[in-house]
């Protein structure tokens, strides 16, 4: 260690340039003891200081790289070292550097991520639930106000406009709550914490139409997840649809619990994957499945079963009443 | 990088700690209102209805 810092002295500092690299080639095997150490304690330095102490870890480097019984002669000699060292310190620290902000990048990338599954699953059901809520009340509003019609869905009054809301569907065994329908399956539309019926590929039949297959989608999840519990649907279930004068009572008979996303077949008129080979008023719900997931579709297929008129009081058919008390 | 913000805030620990839960608020109300209803629709978990993807339709 002393003979080393003994010749490095003469370097000046316009020669400091050239003759280091060539200095500590030689001095390599002399200094092999302490670089190591100095290396260890910058380590140590920057792993505990990291990229706060930019300033002092240089010259925390080029004390700590001489010893302590150089401590006499520094200055001059120590420098040409201490230089050296910190030009290495330099190069690490930029390292440090990199990989410290590459490492808060990842971080921030998982805590969007997280924030994202936030906002699918809480923040859009949120904003939804209060879409629906609104545009319920205003179908119900507007249903109150029209009273003077003739009772007949077909020739309701001008201010029907299905993209408004069409009417309100109950799965008592799916959800306690009645999901308002409307029309289109754009996401702008079940985006709104609603369900929509089928405009296309397939343009949906009419609860009142006297055959043909009423064939709605919601979401399963986020966005009001209007659907998230279809699984709870068994054959037999009732599905119920209100419309301003009607209340039509479905039964779900067939269940498709996965298929692909392409099946467009399960809307048809008679959809035959359920069974059925006769034209009938039926009802199809669609939603996806797994959970979470867009991979497959989840199908349930009803039938007419029976329809009511909507009295004064708008009291509930008997099929959901056996649900209201539980 | 978060370091750096820190270090460029005005004020002491108290103020610096108030002004950086302003601009997370910020950053996760930009995120809310804007970057997640943008990005929402071009990723593939929230397709409820079948259609044909311009292919044949039916399996």
């Amino acid at each position: 260690m002393p003979s080393s810092t003994e010749r490095s002295t003469p370097a000046t500092p316009e020669e400091e340039g050239t003759p280091d690299p060539a200095e500590g080639a030689a001095d390599s095997a002399e200094t092999e003891k302490p670089e190591p150490a100095a290396e260890e304690t910058a380590k140590a330095e920057n792993g505990t200081e990291s990229a706060d102490t930019t300033d002092t870890t240089e010259s925390a480097d080029t004390t700590e790289s001489a010893e302590p019984t150089d401590t006499t002669d520094t200055t001059d000699t120590e420098e040409p070292e201490g230089r050296a060292a910190g030009r290495v310190g330099v190069g690490r620290r930029r390292l440090a550097l990199a990989v410290s902000v590459f490492g808060e990048l990842l971080i921030t990338a998982g805590a969007v991520l997280a924030l994202f599954v936030v906002y699918s699953l809480w923040w859009t059901n949120v904003l939804a639930n209060q879409e629906a809520e609104r545009d319920g009340n205003a179908v119900r509003e507007n249903w109150a106000a029209a009273e003077d019609d003739d009772g007949d869905d077909r020739t309701s009054p001008a201010t029907f406009e299905p993209e408004d809301g069409l009417g309100f569907l109950h799965v008592p065994t799916m959800t306690g709550a009645d999901i308002l329908v409307k029309e289109g399956i754009d996401l702008d539309i079940l985006n709104g914490g609603v369900a929509g019926y089928y405009d296309e590929p397939v343009q949906s039949a009419m609860p009142w139409d006297e055959e043909g297959n009423f064939s709605v989608a919601a979401h399963r999840d986020g966005h009001g997840a209007k659907f998230h519990n279809i699984q709870r649907i068994e054959e037999g279930d009732p599905i119920v649809f209100e419309t301003k004068n009607t209340w039509y009572i479905y039964r779900a008979y067939a269940i498709l619990p996965e298929t692909s996303r392409y099946n467009t077949a399960v809307l048809d008129p008679i959809p035959e994957e359920s069974g059925k080979t006769e034209a009938g008023q039926y009802i199809t719900l669609t939603t996806c499945t797994p959970v979470y997931t867009s991979e497959h579709r989840y199908i349930v297929w009803g039938e007419l079963e029976r329809t009511e008129h909507v009295n004064a009081q708008r009291d509930l058919p008997q099929e959901l009443l056996e649900f209201q008390d539980d | 990088m978060y370091g750096w913000i820190w270090r460029h805030l005005p004020g002491n620990v108290l103020v610096r700690a108030l002004i950086s839960l302003v601009l997370v608020l910020g950053v996760v109300y930009l995120l809310f209102q804007y970057i997640f209803p943008w990005a929402e629709p071009l990723l593939p978990f929230n397709d409820v209805t079948v259609d044909d993807g311009g292919e044949e339709t039916g399996t």
